[in-house]
């Protein structure tokens, strides 16, 4: 499992457990079933989503928020009032964005959007430093197959960063209308 | 001058090969400090898409309609 240190140099799990993802494979292949006109696997999935949703949601923000940790520790640099801007920005950022008495489910997808935004950030900040360094002839200068490679990271980051955001306004737009209601406490602010 | 040059060659070639390792490092480090949040935001959609569906919903080319019935 990877880990990564956090800013106090406490070891973090950044990864799902395979309980967790083993939920999430079953989750989805319901949903595929359901969407193909099986009516007991949409049974079944909403029997699921209110029972076990509830866990997942808490274990995906959870580590959610524990990688969003490590990046902004990595765009601190080392600076540690660089690092405490940051968690202080990322905490505005998902109250803005979460809203008042928002869903466990909008705090995950705030979370992903939070997460996203601070990704991209960092590969933007890293990409313009590289090109920088490779003005002129010096020996630091990096191949163009590796910008390439990096701007791709970067480029798939930036459209899953918009596809995040396109999707908690639908996800909000759709449960008001059809609500599923799953009872999780999750601290939008906890850090 | 033929070993000089052969031997410029051959330094050459090893700085280079240095550069693609050094690359190479940096790009996996990259790549797993992005994969945690990849996998997130792989979760959400997962979880999202199921709510909706559950809620009724069914995706026809990325959008959400209402099931019938």
């Amino acid at each position: 499992m990877p880990e990564a240190k956090s800013s106090g140099h406490t070891p973090v799990a950044l990864e799902l457990s395979e309980e967790t993802r083993g939920r999430l494979a079953e989750l989805r292949a319901l949903s595929e079933k359901a969407e193909a006109g099986d009516k007991g696997a949409r049974k079944e999935l909403r029997r699921m989503v209110l029972s076990s949703s509830e866990e997942v949601i808490g274990r995906a923000s959870d580590v959610g928020r524990k990688a969003v940790r490590t990046l902004a520790h990595t765009a601190a640099g080392g600076d540690p009032l660089t690092e405490e801007a940051l968690y202080a920005k990322l905490d505005l950022m998902r109250a803005e964005i979460a809203g008042e008495n928002p869903t466990p489910l909008e705090v995950l997808l705030t979370e992903r959007v939070v997460s996203l935004w601070m990704l991209t950030t960092l590969l933007e900040t890293l990409l313009a430093t590289q090109y920088r360094r490779n003005v002129g002839d010096g020996p630091e200068r990096l191949s163009p197959s590796y910008l390439i490679q990096q701007s791709r990271i970067l480029e798939s980051a930036t459209k899953r960063y918009l596809a995040a955001i396109k999707e908690l306004a639908r996800v909000r737009k759709l449960q008001a209308m059809a609500p599923v209601r799953v009872n999780t406490q999750v601290n939008v602010l906890g850090g | 001058m033929a070993e000089i040059a052969a031997e410029n060659d051959r330094a050459k070639r090893e700085l280079a090969e240095a550069q693609r390792e050094r690359e190479k490092e940096e790009l996996g480090r990259l790549e797993a400090l992005a994969a945690p949040v990849l996998q997130i935001s792989d979760s959400a959609e997962i979880l999202a898409h199921a709510h909706l569906v559950a809620a009724g919903y069914h995706r026809r080319k990325g959008e959400y309609r209402r099931a019938r019935g």
